[in-house]
């Protein structure tokens, strides 16, 4: 019986490192294991043995069996394996083929910058402000303490609608407002679309685009103008961006501010771009001037305030190397899509 | 404000680099835009003495001269023939640079040995109209000895660094040599000396003798003269030519150049008359004539108005206020006594004058910033000081002076507190008294004296200003500001950026158009002449008629920036527009509107893709539109476009651009825009969002095609479908339209995907079958479709 059994196992092996599929593999199951198989003769046979051999030839054709199932398990599994392997090697592709894709759009440029500064404020506490682009003159001037003889208000750099109101020169008229509709704590900015009478070139636009900011509360000082300012440019340029606040004059703040940025073309050392002074110049601000609250009914003895102001599309053309405003408005999407 | 250096110096010892003063000007509130050397380039050109001349052996047009050049004597061919021995002139020497940037090497002159090169005053980087005693051709000869080998530079006062200053308005009283010292003194806490305006009044007689000044128009606020007697007109020393040369001005002669002088100095304009060209000794300040005609210093004839003002005596004009003086009382050779002006004109008067004669002057310039009238009297005697000083001429004794509201200096108790709490800074009281003493602002005793030329310090936030800048704004230390509100944008605001990044998802790129158009817009895009959109806001004072009205819809600009693609030859296009348009309104502001525009060509672009980027946008923002056609938009095809509305509210429109319109556009192409009402978009958005439980039960969903008339719209089939639906209809996805050999003329194929399930059970299959049986009765009885059998 043993005998048999071993010549059994040693022809069993054969035939499972040879066959070649699982066709094959189920058909040496069925010679050895099925109804009729191998082990079905055995078992008949166990019956023509002495009795007393009988219980340790039963061990031995069980364990032979278990054996048998386990080795057709593990070569189905390796030859599944094996064949999954062959029809996934056919299915192999060239994955440096174009994608298929909808292709997305993106917001302007300027927009953009919008975006980042609103974030950098409403971090900080503001509101976003918004107002009329074609604006009464006492909002774009009077309020604004700019006296009625002041070269601003010429039709050479101010657009008038034949009603008399003005497409508004800056968007400080957004300041006037909100304090009139505002108590305060105040803190805004606008962003937004002004005018101005220049004609087109490679750094002049009649449209553009600024932004202004407003604080009014108690106890506000030129140390927290300062303070906000360098928190705000340094979000924006860089931490590294080193900034310088010249006195200047605004008629809506006293005192005033011009702020400079470290070049960012040659970082301070001096250039062409910033001629030479390291610097370049970024935006104006300044305590807001009292007359400028009492005449929104806000009392400057009890309120003070800063403001200030910058122009967007030269931090856009900074920012992504733009050298020709007027690229910002022709809309040629392979312009468009560059950002 | 153009001020040389080494005039500022002569006031205030300020001794540091160019860079230096930049700097500290810059930060202190006087910003230096540039600064330029004057006389840089030439070098190694020294002063030589002439000590022989000799012919030429080779050329007849050239002399050999031997020049005593201080270390050595040098052989120099020269073509000049303006020069003798003993003469002083500059020579370049071997390696000089001349002012043009040429550089000379020694050599040899038609076989002669030439170790350098005598100089015209051309060669130096001058003109004879500065150095007037250069001849016309040839070599500048010193008019008196020097010492050879001393560089010409310094001799002929070629160096200097002139500052360009960028002055505020506020600060009028910069526009002057005097102006930027004091704020040099200022800045650098250094000594301030004024200039000598002393007056000898050798020449007997006194001024109110030969002159008095009848003011008649108030515009005038003061008016000073003085007369000069015994003139002798000749050109001007060196210094003085010189510095005018500096500031752009051209010498002309002494006593002009003193009145030009003077205004550069003090910032005053001077005027000066021929003392016989004023009849009866009468000066009358008054307003022109309307239709008045006067011929001014130039020779232009000017037409004047009743708006203008002149200076006149009882016969005629002669000068225009603040601008310019006349032909008539012109200063010439012969002038045997002058009257000198120094007065002071309201600034608006004199703007609008120079303006509407088109005529702008140093003077007028400095009128129309607003001068102090305290400035006149010092100024007038600064010019005669000078004049003595030329010996130009003789002053009679006094000033003629009328000065009707004398303008008294002011000042303002100081809130040290008040400008502490504003600087963000704590200053004592003597700290903040010496910074303002700094600025000329005299502080004592807690009040400070502003003197007239600061007629911007009104508030205690000016003298802050005065305080901080001079303190240093780089040292105000930075404070964080306490935030005590909450950031945030609006609703409106919020849904803005996300119709934004919505329709940028859907691929579509956003651009910014200008707020103005051409008229033409509305003639492009086949507006009929009685359309209200025609009725635009109009600018008074375009940069062109291209330029002209506000836009009132946001068509316009959307073509044309599809036109400006196709022109650059762009195969596809997707843009869209977030901005406003402007409606007249009687009485007020226009209204504003916000519109959102899509606009887009493409070889597979249909007006599909742009149906399916309006409705993912509608999607997101939670509006149920419907989409109904219309053929009555001029700009629109009439087969091809659509109105969108919600619950009888327009939201817009959505179509192919009439192919007219695009042909106007030059847009060669089929082109689609989709026109959004921004402000109802936001009104009808609804962002809240709620969770229904996912389903539990199984959907049924049956297929069904229907026989439709071609001219029905599935919007009606789809209505038809969900109005007995019911709540089991969970959706219903049309997905085959045909229309074909197979299907009568005149019909369509629908077929539709609906999808059944009941939130509570498993439907059965009757209930199905009796839904679908319901459904499809009702889109019989609405639309005519049946059942395809
Ligand atoms: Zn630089």
């Amino acid at each position: 019986m043993r005998e048999r059994l071993e010549k059994l196992t040693e022809s069993f092996r054969s035939e499972l490192a040879d066959a070649p599929d699982l066709k094959s593999l189920e058909e040496t199951r069925v010679k050895y294991l099925g109804k009729k198989g191998e082990f079905t003769a055995i078992l008949k046979g166990l019956k023509d043995l002495p009795p007393e051999e009988r219980p340790s030839a039963g061990v031995l054709i069980n364990e032979t069996r278990d054996f048998f199932e386990s080795a057709l398990e593990a070569a189905k599994t390796g030859l599944s394996r094996k064949q999954l392997d062959a029809a996934i090697e056919l299915e192999k592709i060239d994955v440096t083929l174009p994608p298929k894709r909808r292709e997305t759009g993106r917001l302007h440029p300027l927009s953009q910058i919008i975006r980042e500064i609103t974030g950098i404020f409403i971090g900080m506490g503001y509101e976003v402000a918004e107002g009329p682009e074609i604006e009464l003159t006492r909002y774009n001037f009077d309020a604004l303490n700019i006296p009625a003889d002041h070269p601003a208000r010429d039709s050479q750099d101010s657009f008038y609608t034949t009603d008399g109101h003005v497409l508004r020169t800056q968007t400080s008229p957004v300041q006037a407002r909100t304090m009139e509709a505002k108590k305060p704590p105040i803190r805004i900015i606008a962003p937004g679309r002004v005018f101005r009478a220049d004609e087109v070139d490679a750094t002049h636009s009649p449209v553009f685009h600024q932004l202004e900011g407003l604080v009014v509360d108690k106890g506000v000082t030129m140390a927290h103008l300062k303070g906000t300012l360098s928190v705000f440019l340094k979000e924006l340029f860089g931490e590294e961006t080193k900034l310088r606040f010249r006195p200047h004059h605004f008629p809506f703040t006293e005192p005033s501010a011009e702020v400079d940025v470290s070049c960012f073309a040659c970082g301070g050392k001096g250039c062409r771009v910033c001629k030479d002074s390291g610097f370049i110049e970024i935006l104006g601000c300044g305590m807001v001037h009292p007359r400028v609250l009492s005449m929104r009914g806000i009392d400057p003895e009890v309120y003070t305030g800063f403001a200030f102001g910058l122009g967007l599309e030269r931090i856009a053309m900074q920012r992504f190397g733009i050298s020709d405003m007027r690229l910002l408005y022709e809309n040629d999407v392979k312009f468009l899509s560059q950002f | 404000m153009e001020a040389p250096i080494s005039w500022v110096r002569e006031y205030t010892p300020v001794a540091c680099s160019i860079k230096e003063f930049e700097d500290v000007m810059t930060m202190s509130g006087s910003k230096v835009e540039t600064t330029r050397v004057l006389g840089g380039s030439v070098s190694g050109v020294v002063a030589g003495k002439i000590l022989s001349i000799e012919k030429h052996p080779d050329a007849d047009k050239l002399v050999v001269t031997k020049v005593d050049a201080g270390s050595e004597t040098l052989q120099i061919v020269t073509g000049a023939a303006n020069l003798k021995v003993g003469d002083f002139v500059p020579v370049a020497t071997d390696g000089a640079t001349l002012a043009d940037g040429t550089k000379i090497k020694r050599g040899k002159l038609r076989g002669v040995e030439s170790n350098g090169m005598l100089c015209s005053i051309e060669e130096l980087g001058y003109s004879r109209s500065e150095y007037p005693e250069a001849p016309e051709n040839g070599i500048y000869v010193f008019t008196e000895p020097q010492e050879p080998g001393v560089s010409v530079v310094s001799l002929l006062e070629l160096y200097d660094e002139v500052a360009e200053f960028e002055i505020t308005s506020n600060r009028t009283d910069c526009n002057s040599i005097v102006g930027i010292a004091r704020e040099a003194a200022a800045a650098f806490g250094a000594p301030f000396t004024p200039p000598d305006a002393s007056v000898k009044e050798a020449a007997g007689g006194s001024a109110s003798e030969y002159i008095s000044i009848d003011i008649q128009n108030p515009d005038c606020l003061r008016y000073c003269a003085r007369v000069i007697k015994n003139v002798k007109i000749e050109p001007s020393p060196l210094w003085l030519r010189h510095r005018l040369i500096a500031c752009g001005v051209r010498p002309i002669n002494n006593i002009v150049d003193v009145t030009n002088y003077v205004m550069l100095e003090l910032g005053q304009p001077m005027h000066a008359f021929d003392a016989d060209g004023i009849a009866g000794g009468r000066v009358v300040v008054r307003r022109a004539r309307d239709g008045e005609k006067f011929i001014t210093l130039d020779g232009n004839e000017r037409a004047l108005d009743s708006s203008m003002m002149v200076i006149a005596d009882p016969e005629k004009a002669v000068a225009i206020a603040g601008v310019m003086g006349g032909e008539n009382s012109k200063v010439t050779a012969g002038a045997s006594a002058i009257l000198l002006e120094s007065a002071c004109f309201a600034g608006a008067n004199i703007r609008q004058t120079s303006k509407k004669l088109g005529l702008r002057t140093d003077a007028s310039s400095k009128y129309e910033k607003g001068l102090d009238p305290n400035l006149c009297d010092y100024a007038v005697n600064r010019a005669a000081h000078l004049i003595e000083l030329l010996g130009a001429g003789e002053a009679a004794a006094g000033i003629s002076d009328n000065y009707p509201e004398p303008k008294p200096p002011v000042t303002l108790p100081i809130e040290y507190d008040k400008i502490n709490a504003l600087i963000g800074f704590s200053l004592s009281r003597d700290e903040i008294d010496a910074l303002l003493t700094r600025a000329f602002i005299e502080a004592r005793g807690g009040v400070a004296h502003i003197p007239t030329f600061r007629a911007d310090i009104e508030l205690q936030a000016d003298l802050a200003e005065e305080a901080a800048r001079l303190y240093g704004y780089d040292k105000i230390e930075s404070s964080a500001s306490p935030a005590a509100t909450a950031g945030r944008l609006s609703r409106r605001q919020k849904i803005t950026e996300l119709i934004k990044d919505t329709l940028a998802a859907q691929g579509y790129f956003e651009c910014v158009t200008y707020s103005f158009e051409s008229p033409k817009a509305f003639d492009r895009l086949l507006f009929p002449e009685n359309a209200p959109e025609r009725r635009a806001v109009k600018i008074q004072n375009p940069l062109g008629s291209d330029y002209s009205v506000m836009r009132t819809t946001p068509l316009n600009g959307m073509a044309e920036s599809l036109s400006l693609n196709c022109a650059r030859r762009n195969k596809e296009c997707r843009l869209f527009n977030a901005a406003r348009t402007y409606a007249p309104r009687d009485g007020g502001l226009p209204e504003e509107k916000f519109a959102v525009t899509l606009g887009a060509y493409g070889e597979k672009f249909d007006f599909f893709d742009m149906k399916g980027a309006v409705c993912a946008l509608l999607d997101v923002l939670g509006i149920k539109a419907e989409f109904l056609a219309v053929s009555d938009l001029p700009y629109a095809h009439p087969g091809r476009a659509a109105k969108i509305t919600k619950d009888g509210v327009t939201l817009g429109f959505i179509g192919e651009l009439h192919p007219t319109a695009a042909a106007n556009y030059e847009i060669g192409r089929r082109a689609y825009i989709s026109a959004l009402d921004g402000d109802a978009l936001i009104e009808s958005a609804d962002l809240s969002r709620r969770h229904a439980p996912l389903p539990k039960f199984p959907a049924i969903t049956r297929d069904i095609a229907l026989l439709a008339r071609e001219e029905v719209p599935v919007a009606e089939i789809e209505r038809a479908i969900f109005e007995r639906g019911g709540k089991i209809l969970e959706s219903a996805e049309l997905f085959d339209v045909y229309s074909g050999n197979q299907i009568g003329q005149g019909c369509k194929s629908v077929a539709y995907n609906l999808t059944l399930r009941s939130s509570e059970r498993t439907l059965t299959e009757d209930e199905a079958a009796a839904a679908i049986a319901k459904i499809l009765k009702n889109i019989e009885e609405k639309t005519g479709a049946k059942l395809r059998e």
